[in-house]
């Protein structure tokens, strides 16, 4: 029972890689940008999946909040005010579609070189298996408690900077849209 | 046994002495936003230009932290002051002062004065002090993620201009496409050494002792940390935001980015390809080689057909990295961090002249086309011959400090082997004497196109200062040329590891 389980969370853990990878093929692909936001949506909830699966609740249901519940909403916000089909008759969108295909291929089959060893060699899966906690946690430790860890001690730097970096991005949208400057 | 909040505040106590350059910069430019200038600077209240000294003065202040930061590995091994750290700071330092004496006048002339763009210039350059001693490929990401992003919106800062916001969005939008590559290329690491270690020195460990079937993840992971950092300091065929960009950014922001985040990115550049990728370094020298050859050739060759002084600056600075990319090419890290760190500083001097002397001419109300250089040396002959001094030490002519610059890392390159790269390198500079002298034949040998003796600006005492400054230092270097290498061999460099940051206690335990 035990390694059915585990197998099936590795299964799970492919199956929602997969779909997120589709859906993010749909987001670019699609004309309307209604459907690249829907197809935007549906590839974080699999990501959201893949970190269920993977045990780490705390990040797929941070996920779910973040990505599906605020960010998705604020990009139909601004599809719906930005009308984007004066562009589209423009043709601005996809005039490079034939030089993009086939380099995108490409890289599809060189990563699935790369990767081919990783699903299907002899340590197949191993890659996989979830590591909790970087340094001297344990399986008892929740998973919370796991990322507060990460956050606050091990990256309490790489953290502060990204708080940084939050406040730069405010400053910058308020430079170049603020319309006077004094 | 401590409690894991004082475990937390133990270590913040010890490692904080490590950033106290960079916590210098980020408060004072979060205080810089507070409307409190009024308060705290009532004297400045008439002129609208009170931004400039403050911010001189803060990074004057942060300079002098940063020499007397003490060596040492910090913050869960992510960050670490070394020879290396503390040199390249130095410089990212000095760009960032170079840029803020220049901006006052051209951002006046704009009306474009706000706080914002100062503050902005003082968080990137504390991303870039932290990118100089980032030892963990997670705080490498970020904070690169820090400085690109102020330099985004600094670029396209003129959002008056339709090429201010065009260079600004194509530099975004290359730019966060850069960062998902070295972002994957990282995480591909990470899952190579079985996720458990992003630090660069175990990483270097790990890396060497994978299994057989995971050759092709490393490979691919660290070709794609390489295009990611070839990206940002825009080496070819990465290349293509950096003209536009150069030329759709105010001109200061163009000396800026000229300078300090190359220096940056090459302190970056060598901590993770000489310290990381160190044992790796088959995987990754045929494909630097090849990059650093690309951009030799092609910057230099397209600076030729430049019209526009800033293209021509983007241009060669470019081929400029292409030369530095052989400094990291060096299987003697020491050597090449010295021989790079070398030519940065005379690039940084050289580099910031001719631009001062380019928005000097534009305070003028000259233009910024080669053209308008016609006849140079008899309007301005003080101006013109430091032009010419600038230009001739970055085509590297003898005996000017360019080409000590260029003479220690091709002599390193040749003793290490890379005959071929410094074949090309000598033939390139060539080819970049010619477009240089293009310039000066302009200024002493054409005439003026008309003579309407433009003289009623008022002179840019910044610029005037820093042409100055920059003339007379790169005579001075030129002096010392020989001594500087004896000099900076004192320097360690990479300071050997010390023994890893304290775990934390568990909860409960």
């Amino acid at each position: 029972m035990e390694q059915l389980l585990a197998s099936l969370g590795q299964n799970l853990f492919v199956l929602f890689g997969l779909l997120a990878v589709g859906a993010a093929g749909v987001m670019i692909f699609t004309k309307s940008a209604v459907h690249s936001v829907i197809g935007f949506l549906f590839s974080m909830l699999c990501v959201a999946g893949c970190f269920l699966a993977l045990q780490a609740e705390f990040l797929g249901v941070a996920q779910l909040l973040v990505y599906a519940g605020g960010i998705v909403v604020l990009f139909l916000f601004v599809v719906m005010l930005v009308e984007l089909t004066k562009y589209q008759e423009k043709g601005i969108f996809q005039t490079q579609a034939k030089f993009a295909v086939p380099l995108v291929g490409a890289g599809v089959l060189a990563f699935a070189g790369v990767f081919r060893g990783i699903l299907f060699g002899p340590n197949a899966g191993q890659a996989l298996v979830l590591k909790l906690g970087l340094e001297g946690a344990t399986e008892h430790l929740g998973n919370a408690q796991a990322v507060s860890r990460g956050l606050f001690a091990d990256f309490l730097l790489p953290f502060e900077i990204l708080s940084v970096i939050l406040l730069v991005a405010l400053i910058g949208a308020i430079v170049l849209a603020k319309s006077e400057r004094v | 046994m401590p409690s894991f909040s004082a475990g937390l505040w133990e270590n913040l106590s010890h490692d904080i002495h490590y950033i106290w350059p960079h916590i210098l910069l980020m408060v004072a430019a979060t205080l810089m936003l507070w409307p409190l200038d009024s308060w705290l600077m009532p004297w400045t209240k008439a002129e609208k230009h009170k931004w400039a000294l403050p911010t001189l003065a803060i990074l004057v202040a942060t300079l002098g932290l940063t020499l007397a930061t003490p060596n040492g590995l910090g913050f869960s091994a992510m960050y670490k002051v070394d020879g290396l750290t503390k040199g390249f700071q130095v410089l990212c330092i000095l760009g960032s002062i170079f840029a803020v004496m220049l901006s006052q006048n051209v951002l006046g002339a704009l009306q474009e004065h706000t706080v914002e763009y100062y503050v902005l210039i003082l968080l990137g350059t504390s991303g870039m002090l932290f990118m100089c001693g980032a030892v963990d490929l997670v705080t490498v990401y970020f904070s690169i993620e820090l400085m690109a992003l102020c330099i985004y919106i600094l670029v396209a800062y003129l959002r008056h201009q339709g090429r201010s916001i065009e260079a600004g969005m194509k530099y975004f939008l290359l730019g966060a496409f850069s960062s998902g590559i070295l972002l994957y290329g990282i995480s591909l690491l990470f899952a190579a050494t079985g996720g458990v270690t992003t630090n660069l020195t175990e990483l270097n460990q790990k890396l060497a002792l994978v299994s057989a079937d995971k050759n092709l993840l490393v490979y691919s992971g660290v070709l794609m940390v390489l295009v990611g950092l070839c990206f940002k300091v825009a080496a070819v065929p990465f290349h293509m935001w950096a003209p536009d960009a150069y030329d759709g950014a105010p001109t200061p922001i163009t000396a800026w980015m000229a300078t300090a985040p190359k220096a940056a990115s090459l302190a970056v550049f060598l901590r993770v390809f000489d310290t990381g990728f160190h044992n790796l370094s088959y995987d990754w020298t045929a494909p630097l080689m090849v990059i650093s050859a690309a951009s030799m050739i092609l910057g230099n060759v397209a600076a030729i057909r430049q019209q526009s002084i800033k293209r021509l600056l983007a241009y060669s600075s470019i081929a400029h990295v292409g030369y530095m990319l052989l400094g990291v090419l060096s299987k003697d890290a020491q050597a090449g961090a010295q021989a790079v760190w070398l030519y940065m500083l005379s690039y940084l001097v050289m580099n910031t002249g001719a631009f001062a002397v380019v928005i000097y001419l534009q305070g003028k109300g000259e233009g910024e086309r080669i053209d308008d250089f016609r006849g140079m040396g008899k309007r301005h002959p003080l101006l013109a011959f430091a032009m010419l001094i600038f230009l001739l030490s970055l085509a590297g002519i003898p005996p000017l400090i360019g080409f000590f610059g260029k003479f220690y890392l091709f002599l390193l390159a040749v003793q290490q082997g890379f005959t071929t790269l410094v074949v090309i390198a000598l033939l390139t500079s060539a080819v970049s004497a010619y477009y240089y002298l293009e310039v000066v034949k302009q200024m002493y040998f054409k005439e003026p196109a008309t003579e309407d003796g433009a003289e009623c600006e008022p002179m840019d005492p910044y610029a005037k200062w820093l042409i100055t400054a920059a003339c007379t230092l790169v005579i001075i270097g030129t002096a010392f040329g020989p001594q500087l290498l004896k000099w900076t061999d004192d320097i360690r460099w990479f300071e050997k590891e010390a023994p890893k940051a304290a775990v934390f206690e568990l909860p409960g335990k």
